[in-house]
C-alpha cells in the first residue's frame, strides 16, 4: 500500500509514519503542504491520501478538491484539530472519504485505515 | 478592574473549561499521561511559568491567547513520548513537538466553543528562563497549572470581545 501523507508539521508526519510503519505501511510519501501534495499525486499512483487542513500554500480543503477533479475513488482522509460541524460538512462534501481528529491514537488511525483499505488489518 | 476589562475576564473564565478538557484528552492520547491541576489563578506579571512557551493566537468572535508553558524536562519528555527522540536541551524538534501540542489543545478547545467561529494561528515558540509573554492591556489572563508525570506545566487562556 502506497500512501501520501501531508502535513506542514514534521512532527506530525514522524507521529502518522511510526502509526503506519507499525500498521506494517512503509511506502509513504511525504508532503509538507497541498501544493506539494498535488505535484507528488500527479506523479505518483496512491492508495490512500492523509491530509492536514490548515496548511501554508495550499491548504488541505482545497488539495481535496482539486485531487477530486482529478481522481473520484482514491480514499482521502482528513487528519485535523477542525472538528466542528460546519467544517466536517464542507470536507464531505467536497469529497473527503473519511475524518479523524487531532489528537489520534495509533488505533484511531489503524480504524480509519482499515475501514478504506481493504489490505490493512 | 475596568467594565471592559471584567467583561473579557468573564470571556476567558468561560473558554477556559474547553481548555481544561481539550488539555486532558490531548495529554492522555498523545503523551499516555494524565495530568492532574495543581492551581488555577490570575495571571500576574509577564513572566512565564517555565522554561519554554507555546504561544497561540485566536481570532473571531473573541480574540484570545493560550500559551502552554513547561519546565525543560516536561517539554523534552514531549517529545520522547510523541516521536522516542531523546533530547537534553531545547532543540528545533522539541520546539515543534511542544508547538503541536499546543495546536492541538487549542484546535480541540476550540471545537467545544464552536458559536464563537473561532480560527487559530501557527504557534510561536519562545523559550529561555524568565521569558516573557505579554497580553493586550485590558485583558486578564487565566493561567491553570497542572502536574503530570512528565513534570509540570502551565496553561495560561486570555480573551477579549474582538473590536
Amino acid at each position: 500500500m502506497k500512501v501520501l501523507l501531508v502535513d506542514d508539521s514534521g512532527t506530525m508526519r514522524s507521529i502518522q509514519k511510526r502509526c503506519l510503519n507499525k500498521l506494517g505501511v512503509n511506502d509513504v510519501v511525504e508532503a509538507e503542504d497541498g501544493r506539494a501534495a498535488l505535484v507528488a499525486f500527479e506523479a505518483q499512483k496512491f492508495d490512500v491520501v492523509l491530509s492536514d487542513w490548515n496548511m501554508p500554500n495550499m491548504d488541505g480543503l482545497t488539495l481535496l478538491k482539486e485531487i477530486r477533479q482529478r481522481n473520484q475513488t482514491v480514499p482521502v482522509i482528513m487528519i485535523t484539530t477542525e472538528a466542528e460541524r460546519s467544517r466536517v460538512i464542507s470536507a464531505i462534501q467536497s469529497g473527503c472519504s473519511d475524518y479523524l481528529t487531532k489528537p489520534f491514537s495509533p488505533e484511531m488511525l489503524q480504524e480509519k485505515l482499515a475501514k478504506w483499505v481493504s489490505c490493512v488489518v | 478592574m475596568s467594565a471592559a476589562t471584567a467583561t473579557n475576564c468573564n470571556l476567558t473564565a468561560q473558554c477556559v473549561n474547553p481548555v481544561i478538557t481539550a488539555t486532558k484528552s490531548v495529554f492522555e492520547t498523545m503523551l499516555g499521561c494524565t495530568p492532574v491541576r495543581s492551581a488555577l489563578s490570575l495571571k500576574e506579571g509577564t513572566t512565564s511559568c517555565y522554561d519554554i512557551s507555546a504561544v497561540i493566537g485566536i481570532t473571531g468572535k473573541a480574540s484570545g491567547t493560550i500559551v502552554v508553558s513547561l519546565k525543560l524536562q516536561t517539554a523534552l519528555q514531549v517529545l520522547n513520548r510523541m516521536l522516542g527522540i531523546e533530547a537534553t536541551e531545547i532543540n528545533r524538534e522539541v520546539a515543534d513537538a511542544v508547538g503541536e501540542l499546543t495546536n492541538m489543545i487549542a484546535g480541540s478547545a476550540k471545537c467545544h466553543m464552536e458559536k464563537l467561529e473561532l480560527s487559530i494561528s501557527i504557534p510561536n515558540i519562545v523559550s529561555g528562563k524568565n521569558h516573557e509573554v505579554h497580553y493586550p492591556s485590558n485583558v486578564q489572563p487565566i493561567c491553570i497549572s497542572y502536574d503530570s508525570e512528565i513534570g509540570p506545566f502551565a496553561i495560561e487562556v486570555g480573551f477579549s470581545e474582538s473590536r
